[in-house]
């Protein structure tokens, strides 16, 4: 009985006091996906990603908003979302206390983006800020002012739109260069 | 889908006020009965180590029960397979009223990973009412103990919903590249992932070119492999200071026009003391 009692004196008390106190967890601890809106350009890179389907990229209903819809209830905090954006928009954070009670949809986040319609078919396809922001890249990328005015016609444009214009170039003759 | 009617019984005697006077006049310890409902064991293993001295439950009265006619509180993981369905009914049945129900990690919540698998009911909540979710895959016993302290009440809730709706339409800017041509700077993040994976990678990428920057001029072959060597022999890490020659020698040499000598020699640098 002296035994124990001394060992146990010789540790001390290790007993976490949370949540009296704050815990921090350990470094690089996968905790609940950060999302900043303001990063956030639609690519839906993280959707493919997403191995539980946490996260959807979807048109609503109307398709007059991309909406990006986060389920921390399905999260299985694997980093995969995180390793993908492009942007940065989304990082896993240290947030560990996710408990929530009775209602579910506290759990959900969500980021409505404006849509790009198609120049040729009028169809939304992408969010604007992705148009944008791969114009903006491209126009950062060493390329020529010929390549560069012809990437800005066809950022707009849908992939069915595309493919149809690339037969048709093609059926007629036309040949494509590109520099 | 609603597989199971809740008898009406146990229904009148489970309503929020007489859990909310269970939880005021309870007068004794909490016990829980933990049901596995075909988890994969993870959010088991969180479980026993959230009873540990180092969590110790046992200050708010937690305690692990055998049977659930000792229990207040059912905390059930896992994504309720075909097996554990009748099971988790008559543990619910046999629980007294009122009851507080726990779903514990993603399956328990919402299904997780399984939510539209064939052989699964995806999360406690589609069976039997639920009060307190704790998603995570499994959850940090931390976050066990603080999904019990919510359910009694003596900690709120953290999480809300958050919905942000006004699009300004405009993408976050893209930063210069150091050499005039953004696809280096790709290629150089590309390669640091495939090399350090990603949280490692990113930081690899920075310590890269921080040094490259240091150089003074970034085209000039000579200047840039002192640079990156002398970082390599400042580098603790041997792992870093093997991918920073790695990224100098496969991805910088296809940007800048480099002969052979100009190429750092992995073979030759010495690690250690």
């Amino acid at each position: 009985m002296m035994k124990l009692l001394d060992i146990s004196k010789k540790y001390g008390e290790i007993t976490h006091k949370y949540p009296f106190e704050p815990y921090k967890v350990a470094e690089n601890f996968r905790g609940k996906p950060a999302y900043v809106y303001d990063l956030c350009i639609g690519c839906a890179a993280c959707g493919v990603a997403c191995p539980s389907n946490a996260i959807t990229v979807q048109f609503n209903e109307n398709k007059s908003k991309l909406v990006w819809e986060f389920d921390c209830g399905r999260c299985i905090f694997c980093g995969r979302c995180d390793e993908v954006c492009p942007t940065g928009a989304i990082k896993l954070s240290e947030e560990f206390e996710l408990a929530v009670k009775f209602d579910k949809s506290a759990m959900i986040q969500r980021g409505e983006l404006e849509v790009q319609c198609c120049s040729e078919c009028g169809k939304p396809f992408s969010a604007k800020r992705l148009v944008k922001y791969s114009l903006e890249c491209l126009s950062k990328a060493n390329l020529g002012e010929k390549r560069l005015e012809e990437a800005k016609s066809y950022v707009s444009v849908c992939p069915t739109c595309k493919k149809t214009a690339t037969v048709a170039n093609f059926t007629a003759g036309k040949e494509m260069v590109i520099e | 889908m609603k597989t199971y009617e809740v008898p009406q019984n146990i229904q009148d005697a489970n309503d929020l006020e007489q859990k909310l006077e269970l939880l005021k006049h309870i007068g004794r310890s909490f016990s829980v009965y933990r049901i596995d409902c075909g988890s994969c064991n993870g959010c088991e293993i969180e479980i026993f180590a959230a009873i540990t001295p180092l969590w110790d439950p046992e200050r708010f009265g937690f305690k692990l029960v055998a049977n659930p006619r000792h229990a207040d509180i059912l905390l059930c993981t896992g994504p309720v397979t075909r097996q554990m369905y009748y099971p988790l009914l008559r543990a619910y049945e046999a629980t007294p009223d009122p009851k507080i129900v726990v779903a514990l990690g993603a399956c328990g919540s919402t299904g997780g990973i399984f939510y539209d698998a064939y052989s699964v009911l995806s999360g406690i909540d589609k069976i039997i009412p639920v009060d307190v979710y704790i998603p995570g895959c499994p959850p940090h016993p931390a976050s066990i103990i603080y999904g019990l302290t919510t359910a009694l009440g003596v900690m709120d809730q953290r999480l809300q919903k958050v919905s942000f709706e006004h699009d300004n339409e405009m993408p976050p800017a893209v930063e210069d590249s150091v050499l005039g041509n953004t696809l280096f700077e790709r290629d150089l993040l590309v390669h640091s992932k495939r090399l350090m994976s990603y949280i490692f990678g990113r930081k690899l990428y920075d310590k890269y070119l921080a040094a490259l920057v240091k150089s003074g001029n970034i085209k000039d072959t000579k200047a840039t492999k002192t640079a990156i060597t002398e970082a390599m022999k400042k580098e603790d890490d041997p792992r870093y200071a093997e991918c920073l020659g790695i990224l100098h020698n496969e991805i910088y040499t296809q940007y800048v026009p480099c002969q052979e000598e100009d190429k750092i020699s992995l073979h030759r640098v010495k690690w250690g003391r």
